[in-house]
């Protein structure tokens, strides 16, 4: 009797399991949103809300949702899914934005915490220049994407030896009106201060913080 | 009987001024008709017709494949072509929400239906051939104009230069079997008008210009609504029927058109032939559609949260759609479709609205340039869709949203506003 109750237990369990991995997920470019039938990939939600958090300024836990989806972020290739590239561009922009320290201790588990929490110098460059590297590989997938090129100018400025690449991009992209963000045009007015140009600081700023909903964050990361 | 004649010479003045009236430009046009002037019954479009130089027909074989780019599909049935997938099917997916047939979450699907009670009818091309001048299905496909006052969506103004047009037309037209011909010189306009009203015909459809057409709904079901819907203007009517056409489409709607919400009057020929004359011949006094004004800047601080919620994510996201969470297809204004090539613009999040859009030159550009009147192109091209619903058509700029009714005045304001501001996260 007992087997047979495991045993039907077992069919039905994997009858389920079959139902949900079998039901087709209806993508649409309806509204722009994906809404599969059955979420199995809890990755997809933690990878959106991620997004969200950055955008929203939480760098932390933007961050510590990227590592606790996906701990191995590091060694996956941002041309194999859109998910990772979106995934990596997010931890890449918060390492960026944050100077290389996450300290997410409290939100990821020891395991998954690696050099993220940047307690040494070292620590906090190399997660820089995986940053780099990282918003490099997603501003590959998506060529001419401004977005992205922001992104990895962005965090190219937060690096001594990569500064001038940074400003060349950055000028660029302000000359076309296409810098994607106001962190972008805080990056510029760090930059052209560097150089001296006191007047294109000025100018950088004034757009960042008219495009900031945090207008502050444009002195204060121009401050460094 | 001074006073008589008087009034005689003044009636026959006004007869002779209204004979020779040039059309009024912008407006519907307008032809004097009396029943008793056998001259004023030659259908206004053949006369037209005359006047022009000939129509040079396309090749409908090229047409087959152009109905494939542009993805006449998507939205038509009657093509001729294959179904497209689910996913590409706009009315298609419209109409399974509504029926509780599309898989997403309930709070959305409750949304979503409210919003796509105005976007689930749209027109069959079957036998577009036997009905509708092919001159005049090349000229619409190029120069759409709304046909159907009662429905939200119109033709979109796709990028179709005349060639296409012309071959498009000519595959549409592909399988017309031309009418006997009809003289419509005895033909009582009159009496035509009788029988519109006494038909009910203004249940369903309007006559821009023309005595207001009186309303006496004579059915109930499920076919009335769509009917309504998709119940052409008939001060078109001279636009895109010949008479022989127009006389059998009347007399026998479905053995034309199998399936078509036209319900057939069992109209004699002669009746047929009166209301044609009618159709085809009625003063319609012009309709002034006035461009909207430019509302001011708004005062307040406008941050792109507002902007989203109530334009872009609203009506923009569809066609302007991040292919990364929309299953690699971001609509046709974004990964490319209805003939268009990706322009990769995305106006579902900020950095995508900031990223622009690709060109011809494969460059990226900013939707905030500014056009040659210093208005940002992305208002601008809000304000061109305002345009084109009043007839005014720019060459330079495509109104936007495509093929829907122009975003109300206040909407483009915030935008502009917006904008202006500094376009604030």
């Amino acid at each position: 009797m007992k087997k047979s109750n495991v045993g039907r237990g077992l069919v039905a369990g994997l009858a389920l399991v079959g139902t949900i991995a079998a039901l087709p997920a209806q993508a649409s470019a309806c509204g722009g949103e994906w809404y599969p039938v059955m979420e199995t990939d809890y990755r997809r939600r933690g990878i959106a809300m991620a997004e969200k958090q950055l955008e929203e300024g939480k760098m932390l836990d933007a961050a510590a949702t990227v590592i606790r989806v996906m701990p191995h972020i590091k060694s996956l290739k941002a041309e194999r899914s859109t998910l990772v590239a979106r995934a990596q561009r997010v931890l890449a922009m918060a390492t960026a934005r944050n100077g290389g320290a996450l300290p997410v201790d409290a939100q990821v588990p020891d395991y998954a915490q690696g050099t993220w929490l940047g307690r040494t110098a070292d620590a906090r460059a190399e997660n820089l220049e995986w940053s780099i590297v990282a918003l490099r590989g997603v501003a590959e997938t998506k060529k001419s994407d401004t977005a992205g090129t922001t992104d990895l100018a962005e965090a190219l400025a937060t690096v001594d030896s990569h500064k001038a690449e940074a400003r060349t991009i950055l000028e660029k992209l302000a000359e076309k009106d296409l810098v994607a963000s106001p962190e972008g045009y805080a990056a510029l007015a760090r930059l052209r201060q560097a150089a001296g140009d006191e007047k294109g600081q000025q100018l950088a700023l004034k757009r960042c913080e008219a495009m900031s909903t945090t207008p502050s964050m444009c002195r204060t990361n121009a401050n460094g | 009987m001074k006073h008589a004649a008087s009034a005689l010479t003044l009636l026959l003045a006004l007869y002779a001024a209204a004979c020779s009236s040039k059309e009024p430009s912008g407006a519907q046009p307008a032809a004097a008709a009396t029943s008793a002037a056998s001259a004023a019954l030659a259908p206004a479009s053949s006369v037209a017709a005359a006047e022009e130089r000939p129509y040079v027909h396309g090749d409908a074989a090229r047409g087959a494949d152009l109905a494939k780019t542009y993805e006449c599909s998507r939205c038509h049935q009657g093509t001729g072509l294959a179904a497209v997938p689910v996913e590409l099917a706009c009315f298609g997916c419209h109409v399974d929400i509504d029926a509780g047939k599309f898989k997403g979450p309930a709070d959305k699907m409750v949304k979503w239906k409210q919003h796509v009670q105005h976007v689930m009818d749209v027109p069959s091309l079957d036998s577009a051939g036997s009905r509708f001048q092919e001159r005049w299905l090349a000229d619409f496909l190029q120069r759409p104009k709304d046909l159907r006052p009662h429905l939200a969506p119109t033709m979109p103004r796709l990028a179709m230069p005349e060639d296409d047009a012309r071959d498009l037309a000519a595959y549409l037209a592909r399988d017309a079997k031309p009418a006997p011909a009809v003289d419509l010189s005895r033909a009582d306009a009159a009496h035509g008008r009788e029988l519109i009203e006494s038909k009910a015909c203004g249940a369903c459809h309007a006559m821009s210009g023309a005595a207001k057409l009186s309303l006496q709904p004579n059915a109930v079901g499920p076919r009335v609504a769509p009917a309504i819907t998709l119940a052409p203007d008939l001060a078109l009517t001279r636009e895109r029927y010949e008479a022989p056409e127009l006389v059998r489409w009347l007399m026998d709607p479905p053995a034309i058109k199998p399936g078509t919400l036209m319900p057939s009057f069992g109209l004699s020929r002669a009746e047929a032939m009166d209301i044609a004359a009618y159709l085809l011949t009625a003063e319609l006094q012009p309709i002034e559609r006035a461009v909207p004004e430019r509302l001011p800047l708004l005062e307040r601080p406008v941050t792109f949260d507002e902007v989203n919620d109530r334009v872009l994510s609203k009506t923009c996201r569809h066609c302007h759609g991040n292919p990364d969470i929309a299953g690699g297809d971001g609509g046709p204004g974004s990964t490319g479709g209805f003939g268009f090539p990706a322009r990769h613009l995305d106006l579902s999040t900020y950095t995508g609205v900031a990223s622009g859009w690709v060109g011809a030159d494969g460059e990226r550009h900013s939707i905030f340039n500014k056009t040659s009147d210093g208005t940002p192109r992305l208002v601008a091209a809000l304000y061109a869709r305002q345009a084109e619903e009043a007839g005014v058509i720019d060459p330079e700029i495509r109104g936007m949203p495509l093929g829907m009714p122009s975003l109300p005045s206040e909407d483009v304001q915030l935008v502009a506003t917006w904008i202006a501001q500094g376009r604030r996260r």
